[in-house]
């Protein structure tokens, strides 16, 4: 990738909190037009990685470079006491749009996220979800270098999220605005996403496509995180790992196991299986196997890591 | 109780004559108080801001001298600002001493803390989620103190109201620093003190009308506007 296409470069980045390395050793690239989902589990050090990028705080260890002017959407949708409009025209005011370019903008935004009708309204009678519309709107229309957006869809209910969703997909997708996405989930990060960043324990811990990184996790703790948490030690000690959908209930089945713990989810019954070196986990239709029945399953698909690969360690 | 009628019938016909005695002495309670008010709101909301948001050793001392402040003997002040404004003193040679604009010096230096700890304790309780963000957006420090001092302005008002009042009603500060010249540096508050001293009830109880008339009206103004203001977001947030 030439140079001049990278519009903020992350070196080495490390800062500490109370003591403790919560990022540690991060190399991170931002190419323009590019949409990067950061996934991680609590904890992962995300928001403190989105700080840092942004200019919030100085990292303890590393530089950030930026080419252009980074916005970023912190994860609390905090608003002004003011319109929604208003807040709008607040965010292109700090950003330094002059005067008479804010309205017209503010405006735009608000409609690109489906929030038009609502820029007379206080902020404070916002709902959560309309609230985040704002709060996005507000960054989107400062049409930055690059936009870091910190868990845009956290707290949203079902619906709300979903809509969003789609909504900023739709926005970023189609006009290839550079992004770095803090994502939840793999369905987020697929709408969204050209490439997914994966961080555990404050490293970077995958990289890539978001069918590279989801099919073919590079280490156990990604394999883990991203949903392959059956897991089988095979002879030689190669561990395979597997996801619900790669395990099957069958009567002929080359493996026997236990059932030892049920849980009904809306598309049926999670069932945990301890088995021969390993336990797995599917998904089947109820009523299903009662806990202490035995049954038989097939496998197919999942990865497999060298004897050598632990589930310990995020990198 | 006829002499306190007799006291209050004296006051309306003074009021009523408008007697230019009593107008001078309203324009230099006005003048002391307008003038410190400004300075200590000047120089306190940036204090209050410093240390109502700011992240440096030494915050927590500063703050609780900005709310000891608030109890600083009017006397004392009156006393120290006298003692460097006196011919000889550090500060004589810009001879302040029994002026209205020493009087506003020492007002100040009374208002000062009062602007400065309420405005503190109330940019504190502003969201810090909207200040970052506002820094996420590239907001330079004085539209990150500006959005604070917008977003706390039910506080702000609050010791804009203290400071005034301060000043309205202040005496022992006033009488060291000024003098208490009639015609000349005697304000509201501590021209009663004369008349009460002189027996003069009548004109001391119609300069206290006046004076109390005139704390009601000033800190109704800025009520209404503060309580609007509290009103208007209380409103839309239901």
């Amino acid at each position: 990738m030439a140079g001049d296409a990278r519009v903020l470069t992350a070196h080495g980045l490390g800062a500490d909190r109370g003591g403790r390395a919560v990022l540690d050793a991060v190399d991170l690239e931002l190419r323009r037009g590019e949409v990067v989902a950061l996934l991680g589990p609590n904890g992962a050090g995300k928001s403190t990685l989105v700080g840092l990028l942004a200019g919030l705080e100085a990292p303890d260890r590393g530089s950030v470079e930026r080419s252009g002017r980074v916005a970023a959407v912190l994860q609390a949708p905090a608003l002004a006491r003011r319109t929604a409009l208003a807040n709008v025209e607040a965010g292109l005011a700090w950003w330094g749009v002059p005067r008479r370019e804010r309205r017209r903008r503010a405006l735009r935004a608000l409609e690109t996220v489906g929030a038009g009708e609502l820029a007379g309204r206080h902020a404070r009678a916002l709902s959560g979800g309309e609230a985040r519309r704002v709060h996005l709107a507000r960054s989107l229309a400062v049409e930055p270098d690059a936009l870091l957006l910190d868990e845009p869809f956290a707290g949203l209910d079902v619906g709300s999220r979903a809509d969003l969703l789609y909504d900023a997909a739709s926005v970023l997708r189609t006009e290839r605005r550079t992004t770095l996405v803090v994502v939840h989930d793999r369905a987020e990060a697929w709408a969204l996403a050209d490439r997914v960043v994966v961080m555990l324990e404050g490293r970077l811990a995958a990289e890539g496509s978001p069918q590279e990184v989801f099919e073919r996790p590079p280490t156990p703790a990604v394999a883990a995180f991203v949903g392959f948490v059956g897991r089988l030690r095979e002879p030689g000690g190669v561990l395979w790992m597997l996801r619900p959908a790669d395990v099957q209930l069958t009567t002929d089945g080359p493996i026997e196991g236990r059932v030892v713990r049920q849980v009904p989810l809306e598309e049926g019954l999670r069932l945990e299986l301890d088995v021969p070196h390993g336990r797995l986990v599917t998904i089947v239709g109820v009523p299903g196997p009662a806990i202490g029945e035995l049954v038989r399953v097939r496998v197919e698909g999942g990865v497999r890591f060298d004897s050598a690969a632990t589930l310990e360690g995020g990198a | 109780m006829q002499f306190i009628l007799d006291g209050l019938r004296g006051a309306f016909d003074l009021l009523v004559a408008g007697d230019p005695r009593i107008l001078g002495v309203l324009g230099v309670t006005l003048t002391v108080a307008l003038w410190s008010t400004l300075f200590a709101l000047v120089a306190g909301l940036p204090i209050g801001l410093w240390l109502g948001l700011g992240r440096f050793a030494g915050r927590r001392l500063g703050l609780a001298t900005a709310n000891a402040g608030l109890g600083l003997p009017p006397v004392v002040v009156g006393l120290v600002v006298s003692l460097f404004l006196f011919r000889g003193a550090p500060l004589g040679f810009l001879s302040l001493i029994y002026t209205v604009e020493g009087m506003i010096v020492a007002q100040t230096v009374l208002s000062l803390p009062i602007v400065a700890a309420l405005t503190a304790a109330a940019v504190q309780g502003v969201e810090p989620a909207l200040l970052r963000q506002a820094r996420a957006l590239g907001a330079s420090r004085v539209r990150v103190a500006a959005l604070a001092l917008r977003e706390a302005r039910v506080g702000v008002l609050a010791a804009t109201i203290g400071a005034l009042g301060s000043a309205l009603s202040e005496v022992g500060a006033l009488v060291l620093v000024g003098g208490n010249i009639e015609g000349q540096t005697q304000t509201l508050a501590t021209a009663v003190l004369v008349r009460v001293s002189a027996g003069e009830y009548a004109q001391a109880i119609a300069l206290g009308a006046l004076l109390l008339a005139l704390v009601f009206l000033i800190a109704a103004a800025l009520t209404v506007a503060q309580q609007g203001e509290a009103k208007w977001q209380a409103t839309r947030a239901s």
